[in-house]
């Protein structure tokens, strides 16, 4: 990678072994974000361009954020077909890009914004995806308002630049029909374990979707739940304002909170016989196994997180679930730990199993 | 022979598929070709596509199927109309699960419109709009703010700012007459 920008280098932080011990609300919420779907006047969508098309877009927004004095301290460019593979899945890890950016990345490029070198807080654009421009921002805990402030800043400064597509109707014009309007997706990624054991957790998808809300398995595939973590995010961005979605999508979130805070307050008072038996081999296993692939990891994480929180398990440090499972990212750890052979799982599956033991589990370094 | 798309250019791609036995000859310029859907499932269709895309230097859409194509299921296009800008169909539109560009939405406003409603639940945007947008959009989404208002004064009796808002209606839906006037 070039350097004559500040581009941030793909080195992640260091682990801090004493973690502050979060708000229940940062707990519960591990990322919040916030992305508008904008199209150039003028432009075929994404769907049907030509390189040529997508060539010029790509430069357009480029120079926006490079030619400008004011603002191209702040951000890196990168070409999405010239980053090293890990780099790319260690950007989708990160949520910055999404799986769709690395299918024909031809003129697909990516603005950058962060603020440390963990990636926890990013402003960024994707280039020639979906949509010409996806703007959006991904923050570590609770704050869908700061979010979406991030990005409306962004818009406001390219559109001195660009002119968007709309109509008045339809508001922003997007290229597929479920972004039309605001254009603006909010999400959260919430950890349930709580919600997930108490069997709340159907109710509360229901009543996500009864008022216009997706909630999704994280990592898994076809809504595969992995690590009972979800992604909640709007489902409409036509006919509201952005202040009304913003609003609402909070509202929902601290729903959420409060909703986990009340099934590990229950667990407190009455564990079932199965929690406890699934906390507990949880705690086996990430204390014994010699290799964990990432699902598995997340999967008994957060067992053993849940089995902290109601105070079952005493001898193992609290720790930042969200940190933790950054951390022990495929892409992370082959980064961090120099990994010559991208391809050898049994390795980083080691790894990976031994972190964790040394960073939570007291005492037993093997 | 000329291509089947554009009706114009001679077609000096000929592409013949079978899909469950059903034979489907495609005749296309190069040009069109770079506009052509191929779908990934069609396996033929990709090793042909990466020849294609090798010999004429073209690129070449895959576009994936899936759940897209629930998108636009309703639609069942009478004609084969296309767009005027970008010169999609509706029915690449319902294969695609995508628009082509931001004037289809102009194009096939009608066919849109429910498909539209049934997704968003609504078809007037009430957000942001661009900042430098032409005047008449700008006074348009005023009125419709100070309608509302309206509205809410009315609600809570307050008849005296109410009528306030009415004066304002109506003289900038004058201005927005006026001006659409001296434009043609």
């Amino acid at each position: 990678m070039k350097s004559e920008n500040k581009k941030p280098v793909f080195n992640a932080g260091v682990i801090n072994n004493s973690m502050p011990a979060l708000t229940a609300a940062g707990q519960v919420i591990l990322t919040s974000r916030a992305r508008i779907a904008r199209n150039i006047s003028g432009f075929c969508f994404s769907s049907i361009n030509t390189k040529e098309e997508k060539r010029d877009i790509l430069q357009s927004v480029r120079d926006s954020f490079l030619k400008d004095p004011e603002e191209k301290q702040f951000y890196a460019f990168y070409n999405i077909a010239r980053l090293k593979k890990t780099q790319r899945r260690y950007l989708i890890e990160r949520h910055i890009l999404s799986p769709e950016m690395l299918v024909r990345m031809n003129y697909k490029g990516l603005i950058l914004k962060c603020d440390n070198p963990d990636m926890e807080n990013t402003v960024s654009v994707l280039i020639n995806e979906e949509d010409h421009l996806r703007i959006q921002s991904v923050i570590a805990g609770s704050d869908i308002f700061k979010v979406y402030r991030e990005v409306s800043k962004i818009e406001r400064m390219l559109e001195r630049k660009i002119n968007f597509a709309f109509d008045k109707d339809f508001g922003y014009l997007t290229c597929c029909p479920t972004n039309l309007g605001t254009g603006l997706r909010v999400s959260i990624i919430a950890h349930m374990p709580g919600t997930v054991v108490t069997g709340k957790i159907e109710e509360l998808a229901k009543n996500l979707a009864k008022t216009g809300y997706s909630i999704r398995g994280l990592f898994g595939e076809n809504s595969d739940v992995v690590g009972n973590l979800f992604q909640v995010s709007n489902q409409i961005s036509l006919g509201k304002n952005e202040e009304e979605i913003i609003t609402e999508m909070n509202a929902v979130s601290e729903n959420i909170i409060e909703d986990e805070i009340k099934a590990v307050e229950s667990l407190k008072n009455s564990k079932p016989l199965s929690v406890e038996d699934s906390v507990l081999r949880s705690y086996g296993m990430l204390r014994y196994a010699k290799m964990l692939n990432y699902g598995e990891a997340l999967e008994l994480l957060s067992m053993l997180k849940l089995g902290l929180d109601i105070n079952m398990i005493k001898d193992v440090k609290q720790f930042n679930f969200y940190k933790l499972i950054s951390y022990i990212g495929e892409s992370n750890l082959i980064i961090k730990h120099g990994i010559k052979s991208e391809d050898n799982e049994d390795e980083v599956d080691m790894m990976r199993a031994n972190i964790i033991r040394k960073k939570i589990l007291k005492g037993t370094e093997f | 022979m000329i291509c089947e798309f554009c009706k114009n250019n001679e077609a000096n791609v000929h592409l013949i598929k079978v899909i469950n036995g059903r034979v489907e000859k495609v005749n296309l310029c190069i040009e069109c070709l770079k506009n052509f859907a191929i779908f990934p499932a069609e396996e033929i269709f990709n090793d042909l596509t990466k020849l294609l895309t090798k010999v004429f230097e073209v690129d070449i859409k895959i576009i994936d199927k899936g759940e897209n194509e629930k998108i636009f299921e309703n639609v069942n296009p009478s004609d084969n109309k296309k767009c005027s800008y970008c010169s999609i169909d509706l029915n690449t539109i319902k294969a695609i699960g995508r628009v082509g560009c931001s004037y289809c939405y102009t194009e096939f406003r009608d066919t849109l419109r429910p498909i539209i409603k049934a997704i968003q639940g609504s078809v007037e945007h009430s957000g942001k709009i661009p900042a430098v947008s032409t005047e008449d959009i700008r006074i348009e989404k005023e009125i419709k703010d100070l309608k509302y208002k309206l509205e809410e004064e009315i609600t809570v009796e307050n008849y005296e700012e109410a009528a306030r808002l009415r004066d304002t209606i109506k003289s900038l839906q004058k201005k927005l007459y006026i001006g659409r006037k001296s434009k043609y």
